[in-house]
């Protein structure tokens, strides 16, 4: 069971490939801001140019600095809340031609069974809804 | 005469059928005001309770359904509540049916062993989710179960 490291690997009858992952952890979402309200094309050009360390600062804050400072101070929350339930997420990755993820949540009880469900389903190009597990479909 | 006691006095027809709807709101909303407090859904089903209870006097009709929540995930006391009201109505089902397991009792029994499978300590909100919805199942099949055996030997006489 792991966040970084699939515990099965599965290929379609297509061709499609999976990555199964088992964790207790639900990962907080990634959220970029939305854009600043910068205005193009009006005023001084001179003026447009010295806005431009501002627009890629907010842009950097934006897409990469706030969204990771609010993934590290939700993680360890994340983490303990994993650890302190008995629910268990199985999610299937695939990276190709654009990275889809669907999940699954089960027990701790069942995890094995449902897991065995889930990579044969996937092998026969099906998503299974076994006994014992939700399945939540596409994450966003 | 409360709904608990009426459903044990009337003999089988229209009238117990009603009663028993009033008994299985009333039951409905015990256990939930008890696990989880007062809510929307606990003031309806005692009003539908109160409409059946007038229906079983021969006043007004009897509702379809149990009171449904309009979102889609509860809360752990919620399902507490709903999982205490299922069990009960399912024990006076089996009682009437003398039986501990009887076949009428199926598809209530499917929904309970999902529960079952489900059922953990602080379970995320998809699991909640699920939960709810085989609960509400679980209790509906119960509901409409009930209203047919309690009419029993009118539906067989007609």
């Amino acid at each position: 069971m792991g966040l970084f490291r699939p515990a099965r690997t599965v290929t379609g009858p297509h061709g499609d490939y999976w990555e199964v992952y088992v964790s207790k952890t639900a990962l907080p979402a990634w959220r970029e801001s939305k854009p600043g309200g910068f205005e193009y094309g009006v005023g001084d050009p001179r003026g447009d140019l010295l806005e431009l360390p501002f627009m890629l600062l907010g842009a950097l804050w934006g897409m990469l600095i706030a969204p990771l400072l609010r993934f590290l101070v939700l993680l360890p929350a994340s983490f303990v809340r994993g650890r302190r339930s008995r629910a268990v997420r199985i999610e299937a990755v695939s990276g190709f031609p654009h990275r889809e993820v669907f999940l699954w949540t089960t027990t701790d009880d069942g995890v094995d069974r449902v897991l065995d469900e889930i990579v044969n389903g996937l092998a026969a190009g099906k998503f299974v809804q076994p006994d014992g597990a939700v399945y939540s479909g596409r994450e966003d | 005469m409360s709904a608990y006691e009426l459903v044990d006095e009337l003999p089988s027809g229209a009238a117990r059928a009603a009663a028993w709807a009033a008994y299985a709101l009333t039951t409905y909303a015990d256990k939930l005001l008890a696990a989880d407090g007062t809510s929307d859904v606990v003031a309806e089903a005692y009003a539908r309770a109160a409409a059946c209870l007038d229906a079983a006097r021969g006043v007004g009709g009897v509702p379809d359904a149990l009171p449904h929540w309009r979102t889609p995930v509860r809360t752990w006391e919620q399902l507490v509540g709903m999982r205490d009201a299922l069990d009960a109505l399912r024990t006076y089902l089996a009682y009437e049916l003398k039986s501990a397991a009887p076949p009428e009792l199926a598809r209530v029994d499917a929904q309970l062993a999902r529960v079952d499978q489900l059922w953990i300590e602080r379970p995320p909100p998809e699991i909640r989710g699920a939960l709810g919805s085989a609960l509400a199942i679980g209790l509906d099949e119960a509901y409409s179960l009930g209203r047919r055996l309690m009419a029993a030997s009118e539906i067989s006489a007609q």
